[in-house]
């Protein structure tokens, strides 16, 4: 099988983020950078489906800057094969442009799978897979938090609100992965040696023009202090209303 | 008059309330961008049709029905196949989704077809000259984007429960259509669409979480923790670290004792006094509601809404009211 | 007359675990095998790879035989410089010596020492002094250990270095005398020891040459110490560092040292405050941990001591954006072990003790012995012999560079308020200085850390504001500490723990890991951000899972 995973290259967030001097980005300065996780755990079910199917590979992409090759590198310490950096200065907000580039470079690969995360939690819009997955004509699941593959068919789950689909799909399709799929395995001391070593190709992105604009990036406004909305279960309906008008939660 | 376009999310041909927002929503852009129509896309099984006149109702001018056999799930190539050929041949400056599960699957779907950008989790949008504007949250809600969409059209997916469906009576003429795509041709095929969440909700996940504490007084009492998550249905149960030390639950429910960061939209604490230990772990909830007897309780600092009383009172009748709410999703 | 109880901390510590850190075994078939071995990414562990890399580099391009040369260094943390905490004003002599080709403007520091400042406080007040020569930090460079780790780390990898972050040590691979590399720890256990679905077993890394920069206390090299009998003229002793950095309104244009307040009379230590910029200032609190009561808190006085003015002027409408801890190696020249190599392995920075505490100085030293046991390292790979004949190398040119002579010339400066009040004290270290040890020079004897009892007294009450002081528990959080809470206990409790053990240990350790409850001790071994302290006085620390423990950014 051929299989090929595509990645991000994004910030810890698990810190306070500054705005930029321009407004209109969040300031990178000593933020930390990995591998996506719902993108790692692609590359953890692509390695899966690699190792029970003798002859497969794994081939990582990336859009961005040079230093995206950490981030392939990362996943090739996972165990995939190769790796493949469509090299681009910035990553666009613009999920289409992302799309395009990537389509073009995987629609000559002959992928039998094609997996993507969900999304990524920077810009958080989650719609390049199953872009890509239009742009190519191929079948496409996203969100799956089950997989089996066999004889060129496959099954996922994938989690509703409050409910579940089972899905059937052929192959090649493209495969958006949610949490639940699996463990991303961690890096062996082995694995990090054998990376160096693996081929990572670099070629220039085909970006097209983005059709978004990011006018402008703040905070959120700070949190109001609290109230005591009423006592015993009598305050009940209030609560409700207030979750449902003011907090728009319900 | 610029048209906006709305997709009408249905779940086993009972149309959501997603699906009203986004007509609503639709309605509130039509009328930004000058008064003109909200044509919206109704799918669904046999007898679907029924419900079209709720969204005459909620704004719409126009509710294109497509009835078939083939759509008592959601058929993601059918679904997008339609959506986009309405979308082009209907000229819409806008057309609004919801980002649901299903909604992620079939807007960048429909906005890939059109060659068109697609903004997801949507907070609201605003109409600036030629520019329909948006804020779109990013960095887990940490940080707010303003972003123009210089396409059209501007297709857009609203965040669930940020625009309250409304009224707003308008024709509501029905036009029936096919699908644009045969639903039994499609390549992906749902096959079951399973009612409740089999697998657990994890805890980093989920958008809704309801903790116990110590004042549920038994592990056995834990049960009203376990019904209010199943009342919202899409809410993970975890508890603090007295009660995982008790033994009371399993210490992968274990909330916040060294910052294990839970960060949903609504976290209701259900007798937690709030000592530290629990707060560090789940102080960025977007809203926190504490049920407590003692109103001196630390949570209750946190909390954006708190109610005083016996848990045992208070939770079953919150449970109670939450079901109420959620049978009209 | 009141019976005065007293608890004697040596009584309850467990042994160090030699059978496990200490392995005889061959290594594993599938040893991952590295020719020099730094164990620790830290500055001493960084700049000794980078030199190495540079010598064999140079040595390659002049036709040298060595070929490709495998330099490793292995790090707990998740990512370098996470586990990394100091003031910092820095000496840039090691530094600049590394990178001659560079100018002090391109090294990772925030700003030379502009202005100091030395004061005296009491609970309301701060006394200006005269700043002791002691203290003197024209031409530094104030900093964060964590960036300069950072840099370091980018340099040592564009050298060709492999850093394995994530991947603690857990044993020495012996072979007779002699170490042949080191065991990781597994990662992916559960709390009983269990093997969960995450699980990575232990890799051996096989070396020609080990070097241990485990930074202070570390495990292996008192393991390794131990198992050779290194004996030292006094034993180590060890402060308590607990440090925040804080985001201000209110600027700092000068680095600032107390001494006096909070600290009890009979305690050694005092605080900095430096700025990093004009509005963000790292500050924190150093004791000495001979402390004389069950109940004295290293935590809890450095949130008392922000409510003196001094302090509480600049950081009052300001906020803290990170707290940690970490221990400082005391002993100071007498407390040197005698021997810092052996076959195979060379010990380095703060793990052989090359802190000078009277300036609050170690990461200069730190770096250049990295780059001794480099230089050594290199000289032992051409002769092709790693032994300990060769490798004593390392420690003839450490014993005749500044690290030696600095500690000498101050070798009793701490001991001497171990012995004598604080005032006597400080009236001897400044005789001592003027004298360059000529006078109060006699070695002073010292004892354990441990061997030092402590009277049991009840707790000063603390309530912590939220906004100018913090909770343990507040303050773990901001260290980034997001270790899994079902991790197996890396601590090993020792015997005859009593409630007043219980509570020595609930006020020793400044993450909460320790909490009395009633007569029993509770351990939230998840808290712990890797001080040490607990080795020290407590429980044993051991090396557990990688990536766990704190996450320094700008400490």
């Amino acid at each position: 099988m051929k299989i090929a995973v595509c990645v991000k290259r994004v910030p810890d967030m698990d810190v306070r983020f500054r705005i930029a001097a321009d407004n209109a980005s969040v300031d990178e300065a000593g933020l930390k950078f990995d591998l996506n996780d719902f993108d790692a755990w692609g590359v953890e079910a692509a390695l899966k489906l690699r190792d029970a199917n003798a002859g497969s590979e794994v081939t990582v992409i990336s859009l961005g800057p040079d230093v995206v090759q950490e981030t392939i590198r990362k996943a090739l310490s996972m165990g995939a094969d190769k790796g493949i950096q469509l090299k681009a200065d910035k990553v666009p907000f613009d999920g289409l442009a992302i799309a395009k580039a990537l389509a073009e470079e995987l629609k000559s690969g002959a992928y039998d799978l094609i997996f993507f995360g969900k999304m990524s939690p920077d810009s958080a819009n989650g719609v390049v897979g199953q872009m890509v997955a239009e742009l190519l004509g191929l079948a496409c699941v996203s969100a799956i938090s089950s997989l089996e593959i066999a004889n060129g068919k496959g099954k996922a789950k994938r989690e509703l609100e409050g409910a579940q689909e089972i899905v059937e799909f052929p192959l090649p399709a493209v495969l958006t992965v949610d949490e639940g799929l699996n463990q991303a395995r961690l890096p062996s001391l082995k694995g990090i040696m054998a990376a160096k070593k693996k081929p990572l190709v670099v070629k220039a992105a085909q970006l097209p023009q983005s059709q978004l604009t990011v006018r402008k990036v703040e905070l959120p406004p700070e949190r109001q202090a609290g109230r005591i909305v009423g006592e015993g279960a009598a305050a009940v309906p209030e609560l409700v209303k207030l979750l449902q008008t003011e907090a728009k939660v319900l | 008059m610029p048209n906006v376009f709305a997709f009408v999310e249905t779940r086993g041909g009972e149309i959501r309330k997603v699906g009203l927002e986004a007509v609503t929503a639709a309605r509130m852009l039509a009328d930004k961008l000058g008064g003109g129509e909200v044509h919206a896309l109704l799918m669904g099984p046999s007898g679907v049709a029924a419900k079209a006149p709720q969204i005459g109702e909620h704004g719409a001018d126009l509710v294109i029905v497509v009835e078939n056999a083939g759509l008592a799930n959601y058929n993601p190539e059918a679904a997008t196949a339609t959506a986009a050929d309405r979308i082009k041949s209907g000229g819409y400056r806008a057309a609004v989704f919801s980002t649901t599960a299903q909604g992620r699957d079939l807007a960048p779907r429909v906005a890939a077809r059109l060659g068109v950008a697609l903004v997801t989790d949507v907070l609201s949008f605003d109409v600036d000259g030629d520019a329909i504007v948006v804020k779109h949250p990013m960095n887990i809600g940490k940080v707010i984007a303003t972003i123009a969409i210089n396409s059209q059209p501007a297709i857009i997916a609203m965040r669930p429960n940020v625009i309250a469906p409304a009224k707003n009576p308008k024709a509501g003429r029905v036009e029936s259509a096919q699908p644009a795509a045969d639903p039994a041709a499609s390549r992906v095929k749902v096959v079951e669409t399973r009612q409740g969440s089999g697998g657990k909700l994890d805890l980093a996940e989920a958008p809704v979480v309801v903790a116990g504490g110590r004042g549920l007084k038994a592990a056995e009492n834990f049960k009203l923790v376990e019904d209010l998550a199943a009342a919202f249905g899409n809410a993970a149960v975890g508890a603090t670290r007295a009660v995982t030390d008790d033994g009371w639950r399993p210490h992968s429910d274990q909330i916040g004792q060294t910052g294990r960061l839970v960060s949903p939209e609504l976290y209701v604490a259900v007798g937690i006094s709030g000592a530290v230990q629990h707060l560090a772990g789940m102080r960025t909830s977007r809203t926190i509601v504490a049920v407590n007897r003692d109103k001196d309780a630390p949570i209750f600092k946190v909390a954006d809404y708190g109610i005083v009383g016996d848990v045992f009172e208070v939770i079953p009748a919150l449970t109670e009211a939450v079901r109420e709410a959620k049978k009209h999703h | 007359m009141p019976r005065e109880l007293k608890v004697l901390p040596s009584a309850h510590q467990a042994p160090l675990p030699l059978d496990k850190l200490i392995l005889t075994e061959p290594p594993d078939a599938e040893a991952v095998p590295m020719d020099v071995l730094f164990v620790g990414g830290g500055p001493a562990g960084l700049a000794g790879a980078i030199a190495l890399a540079r010598l064999v580099k140079a040595d390659n391009e002049a036709g040298g035989d060595l070929g490709d040369i495998q330099i490793g260094v292995l790090e707990k943390a998740g990512a370098l410089g996470e586990h990394s905490l100091s003031g910092a004003v820095v000496n840039p002599i090691a530094i600049r010596a590394l990178f001659p080709e560079l100018k002090d403007g391109d090294f990772p520091f925030r700003a030379p020492v502009a202005g100091e400042r030395v004061y005296f406080m009491t609970e309301s007040r701060a006394i200006r002094m005269p700043t002791p020569p002691t203290m003197q930090n024209h031409g530094y460079y104030i900093g964060s250990i964590c960036e300069i780790v950072r840099w370091l780390g980018e340099k040592a990898e564009g050298l060709g270095v492999n850093i394995f972050t994530g991947f603690p040590a857990a044993s020495l691979l012996t072979e007779g005398q002699r170490v042949t590399g080191v065991r990781t720890t597994p990662s992916g256990l559960s709390r009983t020891g269990e093997q969960g679905s995450g699980y990575t077993p232990p890799t051996d890394i096989t070396a020609q040459i080990t070097v241990l920069a485990e930074g202070t206390r570390g495990t292996l090299s008192q393991a390794y110490m131990q198992w050779q009998k290194i004996a030292s003229d006094n034993p180590q002793i060890f402060a308590l560092g607990v440090k925040e950095v804080w985001e201000t309104l209110k600027p700092l244009d000068a680095v600032v040292h107390t001494l006096g307040w909070p600290l009890p009379k009979d305690c050694f230590g005092g605080s900095f405050m430096y700025p990093l910029t004009r509005n963000l200032v790292a500050l924190g609190l150093v004791v000495g941990l001979d402390y004389k009561r069950t109940t004295d808190d290293v935590h809890e006085m450095l949130q008392r001591m922000k409510l003196n003015p001094l302090f509480r002027d600049i950081l009052e409408s300001g906020e803290m954006v990170e707290w940690g801890a970490k221990t400082i190696p005391e002993g100071g020249y007498y407390a040197l072990p005698k021997r810092r190599h052996g076959d195979g392995l060379m010990i380095v920075g703060d793990s052989a003790g090359f802190v000078e505490v009277a300036s609050l100085k170690g990461i200069h030293y730190a770096m250049q012995s990295g780059m001794f046991a480099a230089r050594a390292a290199f000289d032992a790979l051409k002769r092709k012999d790693t032994s300990a004949a060769t490798l004593r190398e390392y420690d003839t040119m450490v014993d005749g560079s500044f690290i030696v002579e600095d500690l000498r010339r101050r070798r009793n400066m701490r001991l001497a308020f171990q012995k004598s009040g604080f005032y006597t004290a400080g009236l001897k270290a400044g005789i001592m200085t003027v004298t360059g040890g000529a006078l109060f020079g006699g070695k002073i004897e010292s004892h354990q850390d441990a061997d030092v009892a402590r009277e049991v007294k009840p707790p000063t009450p603390f309530t912590p504001d939220g906004k100018l002081t913090f909770s343990k528990l507040d303050a773990v959080f901001k260290s980034g500490n997001a270790t899994r809470d079902d991790i197996p206990s890396h601590l090993l409790v020792g015997p005859d723990i009593t409630a007043d053990v219980a509570e020595l240990y609930t006020h020793m350790c400044p993450a909460g890991v320790y909490e009395r409850d009633g007569e029993r001790l509770v351990v939230s071994p998840a808290n712990c951000v890797d001080c040490k302290a607990t080795d020290v006085i407590g429980p044993r620390w051991t090396p557990r899972e990688g990536g766990s423990g704190p996450k320094y950014r700008q400490m």
